[in-house]
């Protein structure tokens, strides 16, 4: 455990030092670039950012802790208890156990609260990240399988569309502004999609320019703040409803997972 | 002047009425914006005509389009001492620092800014329309507001949102159509 804890601590210093290196290059292809830098760290490192948390999050996982002491086992991702194979390609999706619609990430808090006896509170956002990077890398580069079937999916797909089109803050802007409008093209230097053409299909995934792990709700986040709105608390609404509606998008666009973490800018 | 503000603000006024009275969707979307927390909920406040833009997916119906335009007009600013016109060096930086113009991000302006973006159309040789009043106007008009002229437009309403003061949108006016800016130099 302290031994991986020091190699991610090294590799991110590592990874801070290319992205600086890139910065200082203009107009270089950002798929191209993101190619290389993964080239690197497996020649480097011989394993990726990624796949170390993926390592983390699969100790969590099988650890008993808690007050509960429990580990995350029996934990239903929508597949049966434990079953993690192909989990992600179908969420966000409905629980009877919470009665919600739920991401990854949320659903991941809730059996961490309902088996392991967590409060809310005391759930560390790291843990929580390592362990989204561990269960989405059970479906790795799968087809995306996303679509809203219950009321209370199609509420939230509903949702999500609407805050998608919903402009606010003072630079008036929108999701479909950049991402439906413009996709194809590029803001700056990055290009940018739609959801029909696969937009959040690489999430979780190692961002080595921001040097960090990114899941989806860190990534979504991120496009708040670059338009100038506070971004939502964590496991929130929001996310869900953006979440369900992107990947069902990606789903009519007959759409797969990349490489899961992904490895990206 | 006048009578076309009162009327402007009349029609934001009834705007802001039928929006007072949301459906159950709408009180939804409200619902889960405020579970978002809220600093969230209090950044994805609206204004009327942003909250009509989101309703039509960014593509108003023709019949609403004379009256929002005549809203936005009303909004618009200018300087005290009336010149629409100002410093093309002060409007070069503010056209190019993210937190203020940011227009590169959508616009080529000087040709030789490597990362400028296509999302807007290019502006090098801007200034090829010449000075004329009307032009001066249009541009500056564009800049403040950009709503005023293409409803529910990508591009956001720089002045009207304090971004740009209306100096500094007569600066960035100069930037497009002076002669001697980088935008039009003879090449
Ligand atoms: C001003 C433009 C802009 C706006 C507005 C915007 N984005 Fe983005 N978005 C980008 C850019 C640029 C990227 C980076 C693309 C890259 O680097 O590959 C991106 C990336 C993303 C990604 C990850 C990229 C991928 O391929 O999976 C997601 C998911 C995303 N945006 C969702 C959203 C959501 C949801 C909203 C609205 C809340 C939003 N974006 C608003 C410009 C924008
Ligand atoms: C988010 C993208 C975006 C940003 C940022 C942006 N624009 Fe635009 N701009 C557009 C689009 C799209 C159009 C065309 C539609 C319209 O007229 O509104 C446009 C149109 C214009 C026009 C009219 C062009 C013509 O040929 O008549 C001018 C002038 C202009 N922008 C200047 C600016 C300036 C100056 C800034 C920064 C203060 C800026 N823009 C920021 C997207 C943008």
């Amino acid at each position: 455990m302290r031994n991986r804890s020091l190699w991610i601590g090294f590799l991110l210093a590592l990874g801070l030092g290319l992205s600086i290196a890139l910065t200082q290059q203009q107009e270089v292809d950002p798929y191209k670039e993101a190619e290389r830098q993964r080239e690197l760290f497996r020649q480097t490192a011989g394993i990726l950012p990624g796949e170390l948390y993926a390592a983390q999050g699969e100790e969590l996982f099988y650890q008993k802790r808690g007050p509960k002491q429990a580990s995350l086992e029996a934990c239903d991702f929508g597949l049966g208890p434990g079953k993690l194979e192909g989990a992600l390609t179908q969420l966000p999706r409905y629980f009877a156990d919470t009665r919600r619609v739920e991401d990854l990430e949320t659903r991941i808090v809730s059996c961490m609260v309902r088996l392991q006896g967590f409060k809310p509170e005391e759930i560390k956002r790291e843990d929580v990240k390592a362990l989204t990077a561990y269960v989405a890398s059970k479906s790795s580069e799968m087809p995306i399988n996303v679509v809203p079937k219950t009321s209370q999916e199609i509420a939230l797909y509903n949702l999500g569309r609407e805050l998608w089109y919903h402009r606010a803050g003072d630079r008036d802007m929108n999701c479909a502004i950049c991402h439906d409008a413009y996709a194809g093209g590029r803001v700056r230097l990055s290009p940018v999609r739609s959801p029909r053409q696969g937009l959040s299909n690489e999430w979780p995934a190692y961002r080595f320019e921001a040097d960090k792990l990114y899941t989806l709700q860190d990534r979504i986040a991120f496009c708040y703040e670059s338009i100038g709105i506070a971004a939502p608390e964590f496991y929130s609404e929001p996310y869900i409803a953006l979440s369900i509606y992107m990947l069902a998008e990606a789903t009519k666009g007959k759409n797969k997972f990349t490489e899961l973490p992904g490895f990206t800018r | 002047m006048k009578k076309r503000y009162t009327l402007g603000l009349l029609a934001v006024l009834l705007a802001g009425l039928t929006l007072s009275q949301p459906s159950p969707f709408q009180q939804r979307v409200q619902q889960a914006i405020q579970n978002g927390g809220s600093r969230f909920a209090e950044s994805m406040k609206q204004d009327p005509d942003q909250a009509l833009c989101s309703q039509y997916r960014d593509k108003l119906p023709p019949e609403l389009v004379g009256a929002f335009l005549e809203r936005q007009r009303a909004l618009i600013k200018y300087p005290a001492d009336g010149k629409l016109m100002g410093d093309w060096k002060k409007g070069e930086e503010l056209f190019t620092n993210p937190r203020k113009g940011n227009c590169y991000a959508c616009h080529t302006g000087d040709p030789r800014e490597p990362g400028a973006g296509r999302m807007g159309p290019g502006l090098v040789n801007y200034g090829q329309r010449g000075t004329s009043e009307a032009v001066v106007k249009y541009t500056y008009d564009k800049i403040y507001n950009a709503w005023a002229t293409m409803p529910c437009s990508l591009m956001y309403r720089a002045g009207y949102h304090g971004i740009l003061t209306p100096e500094e949108t007569a600066h960035v006016t100069a930037f497009l159509l002076d002669p001697a800016s980088p935008v039009n130099a003879k090449r």
